[in-house]
């Protein structure tokens, strides 16, 4: 794909197409929306207006930022800590063999198991409320992480490492300058999908184990019929799921892998 | 169109004596609108050229003079700026299973078997399957493939998939064959077996052959006549009959024959020049060298 | 989004494993036996290991029973669910939700991807919608689901849908489109019409890339069916944990965790990956 930043240049014709194209679907939807609504009547226990969806986060401000809010510091706190632990243990597990062989089975089934299925044991042991919800976050994201570090680890061809130590390259720098950077392509995508699950499992977390909090919210309001508030919230969590990755992840690709020519693609 | 087409073909037949060439290229432009740099690329000028039954003509040029744009315009796969290709007199608008082409990047199947990938054109015409057991048999033993056939092309060697893509061409006998530097990325000692292969085989079977190549000694070797273009826009600047007939040719008789090896450096001369020339549109070549009548 | 990877981290691990049993087979005369064993235990240890340490940590701290139990108490509540007949019920329960679920995303996932990736301007326009549906994960229309469907199977079926159909279209598409030119247009040159290039080119050329796109629904659909069965309950694997929760029996927590991730490891293995081996690895397209 490419960018958008440079449709100054294209013909007319095709600046056109790149902005009317994909705004068709989101008009269309809406318009088919508004009018099922207005044709068949549905009540606004079934289906809300659109008008008032979109005005939820101005009407209920107050309440709309401190979900949203609780529920992105958690993933940011949760994500924080899987990246930093995955990465660590990944580097430690592609530079020792042994390490790796002990810790990949293991690794590979906590995966099966995943970040939703512990919601009721880290209920359990933590309780309702956030320290249960970043659990889930750590425990979705980490072995996502930790696996694609071992495995970006172990694909650095063995000549780059071997080049530089005839250079007289102590081990740190190889660390730094070849496994390092050499193992960021699957370093990179694991910290993406491992955002992408954290994300998901925020929102059941929040939906069965919080007070406050996105998912939570959608989930009380299901209980009062308010579907323009669920409709909101969704919107909001598609965004922010969207915003992180886009924000967070995809330059850190751009910056990394795409400069240095290796494979990868910001989809 | 059709109605058009018809009438013409009629009138045309009982108006021109001798038989129309199989392939004719009259006053063909073409120009890319590359969207990257927003710049137009004219890729081809002027071109003219005429292919005769059974002949074997091969384009030589530097890389990005045009060549690929000029066979995919005449396989029908894009359609020229300006001017028209004529086969057999009827203009070419579409890719039609008279003109098989062989790819510079291997076109083959990777889910079919050798055999499936030869046999694929004739499972397309619906040919009865003794029939086609019998002509993929008959290829596999012209290009060397026998033992091959339930080999998926991951399996082969780069020479092999190569022989492939050639069989499974011939296989759908089509009357023209387009191939765009089929032998570039095969081994040396690979590529001159498989050149004095595809001279047996268009000499047995009589095709019209339209063969691209950088290379000139390939152009040399296996051409009726080799056409030299220039650096882009591409322009015919000559149009060389090689001296020896194709029949008796092999890379031994090569080395050891003036005639051929003279004709290699007369074209070698031509090229040069174009290698380094820049992208210097209009200015017409006056120098064209043509050793045809 | 590249979950891609959660398959690539498998892979690797499997080969792992698999480097480790080609060196013990080098190992000439006696030692082979003891250290073929070794070899096919090593996989094992880590979660001897694993189980040691659990077991340890249970004895050390001797936490209340609500909290963690042993390893042979989750065996033996295990066991308590297999005799009643309880646990094959609830397997079932789930293992039909999800093929439901993933029936019917695939046979909506295989044809739009198949139309965004033949069609530049539908993908172009299409896309970015898709990719924000997508971002709004199908755990975040449950309470919408409920209100629509109340809390019944079409909840739970729908969820695992929305989930699975997006990794399909995505992946369907990203096959497709990346099919390269001179594939089709050269069987154009032998006479193929557009159905006959569709058959022969776009649906085996997609083929890899659309099991990828299985893969990655069907995991995130059993995360989604998880979810849902939290929430929706009327039985199945999520359910058994959640209530065993809400009971305080965390042996049967604990006990279905293992049967959740045992299940999906053989689901992934058995039939995922053996489709894969087996077909595009013939075809030489294996992507690892
Ligand atoms: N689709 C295209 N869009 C824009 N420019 C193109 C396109 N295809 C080819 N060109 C340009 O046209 C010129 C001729 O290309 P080509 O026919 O492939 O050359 P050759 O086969 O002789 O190497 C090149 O400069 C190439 O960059
Ligand atoms: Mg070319």
């Amino acid at each position: 794909m490419t960018t958008l930043a440079s449709t100054a240049h294209l013909p007319v014709g095709e600046r056109i197409k790149r902005i009317v194209l994909p705004a068709v679907p989101f008009v269309l939807l809406l318009a088919v929306w508004g009018s099922a609504k207005f044709v068949f009547d549905i009540p606004r226990g079934i289906l809300p207006d659109v008008i008032s969806v979109f005005r939820v986060p101005f009407t209920l401000t107050d309440q709309y930022l401190a979900h949203t809010i609780a529920s992105v510091q958690r993933l940011l706190l949760g994500f924080a800590v899987a990246a930093v632990s995955g990465l660590l243990v990944g580097l430690g597990a592609g530079l020792s063999r042994r390490f790796a062989e002990f810790i990949g089975p293991l690794s590979t089934f906590m995966n099966a198991i995943s970040g939703i299925a512990w919601i009721p044991l880290a209920i359990a042991w933590f309780g309702i409320g956030t320290p249960m919800v970043v659990f889930i976050i750590w425990n979705s994201a980490f072995f996502l992480v930790l696996g694609n570090t071992i495995l970006g680890v172990r694909l650095v061809p063995r000549v780059l490492e071997q080049g530089l130590f005839t250079l007289g390259a102590s081990r740190f720098d190889v660390i730094r300058h070849v496994i390092f950077p050499g193992a960021m392509p699957h370093i990179v995508a694991g910290l993406r999908s491992g955002l992408g699950f954290g994300w998901r499992a925020v929102i059941a977390a929040e939906l069965v184990g919080a007070t406050v909090g996105l998912g939570q919210w959608i989930f009380i309001a299901q209980e009062f019929r308010r579907t323009d508030i669920i409709i909101a919230g969704a919107f909001t969590i598609g965004a922010i799921g969207l915003l992180t990755d886009r924000g967070i992840l995809a330059p850190l690709e751009r910056r990394t892998v795409e400069r240095w020519g290796m494979a990868g693609r910001a989809t | 169109m059709t109605q058009a087409n018809s009438n013409g073909s009629t009138i045309r037949a009982s108006t021109v004596e001798s038989e129309p060439p199989t392939i004719a290229i009259k006053s063909l432009n073409h120009v890319y609108f590359d969207y990257q740099s927003k710049k137009t690329v004219h890729a081809l000028k002027d071109v003219e050229l005429e292919i005769q039954p059974s002949e074997l003509v091969t384009v030589v040029g530097p890389s990005g003079c045009g060549k690929t744009t000029l066979l995919n315009i005449i396989a029908g796969f894009i359609k020229p700026t300006e001017g028209q290709i004529l086969v057999n007199g009827r203009p070419v608008n579409k890719p039609g299973k008279d003109r098989g082409v062989v790819f510079q990047e291997l076109a083959i199947l990777p889910w079919r078997t050798v055999y499936r990938n030869i046999a694929h054109g004739l499972e397309i015409q619906k040919v009865a399957k003794e029939e086609i057991e019998r002509r993929v048999r008959r290829l596999t033993e012209l290009t060397g493939l026998e033992g091959f056939e339930n080999h998926y092309p991951h399996q082969l060697s780069g020479g092999m998939k190569q022989r492939v893509a050639v069989a499974r061409t011939w296989a759908a006998d089509p009357e023209i064959i387009l191939m765009d530097e089929p032998f570039a990325a095969v081994d040396a000692m690979t590529r001159q077996t498989l050149q004095e292969e595809l001279l047996s085989l268009t000499v047995r079977t009589g095709k019209t052959v339209f063969f691209i190549t950088h290379s000139v000694e390939e152009a040399v070797f296996l051409g009726d006549r080799v056409i030299a273009l220039s650096a882009r826009p591409g322009r015919v600047k000559a149009d060389i009959t090689v001296p020896v007939s194709r029949a008796n040719r092999s890379w031994r008789e090569m080395s050891k024959n003036d005639a051929l090896q003279e004709c290699v450096e007369d074209v070698l001369e031509l090229v040069r020049g174009e290698a380094t020339a820049s992208d210097r549109s209009g200015g017409a070549v006056s120098a064209d060298r043509t050793h045809e009548a | 989004m590249k979950p891609d990877d959660v398959a690539k981290g498998r892979s690797a691990v499997g080969s792992e494993a698999g480097t480790a049993a080609l060196h013990a087979a080098a190992v000439p005369g006696a030692v082979t036996r003891v250290a073929r064993a070794g070899a096919t235990l090593r996989p094992a240890a880590p979660f001897l290991i694993a189980l040691i340490i659990w077991w340890g940590a249970w004895a050390l701290l001797r936490p209340p029973d609500i909290i963690l139990v042993p390893p042979n108490k989750v065996f033996s509540a295990l066991l308590d669910l297999v005799r009643q007949g309880l646990l094959d019920a609830f397997i079932k329960v789930s293992l039909e939700r999800l093929a439901r679920g993933v029936l019917v995303g695939i046979l909506i996932g295989v044809p739009v991807g198949w139309l965004l990736g033949l069609n530049e301007d539908v993908s172009r326009a299409a896309e970015p919608i898709l990719r924000f549906f997508n971002a709004v994960s199908g755990i975040a229309w449950l309470p919408l689901m409920i209100l629509w469907f109340g809390f019944s199977e079409r909840t739970i079926s729908a969820i695992i849908v929305y989930t699975m159909a997006f990794p399909v279209i995505f992946n369907t598409m990203l096959g497709v489109s990346t099919i390269p030119n001179r594939l089709p247009n050269a069987c154009r040159t032998l006479g193929a019409g557009s159905l006959r290039i569709i058959k022969d080119v776009y649906v085996p050329g997609s083929f890899p890339s659309v099991m990828t796109g299985f893969r990655l629904g069907i995991g995130y659909g059993w995360r989604a069916l998880i979810a849902g069965e939290f929430v929706v309950g009327g039985g199945g694997l999520g359910f058994l944990i959640f209530n065993a929760r809400t009971q305080g029996n965390i042996a049967e927590v604990m006990g279905g965790m293992i049967v959740l991730g045992l299940l999906w490891l053989m689901i992934d293995r058995l039939i995922l990956s053996s489709v894969e081996q087996n077909i595009i690895g013939r075809w030489g397209l294996m992507r690892t």
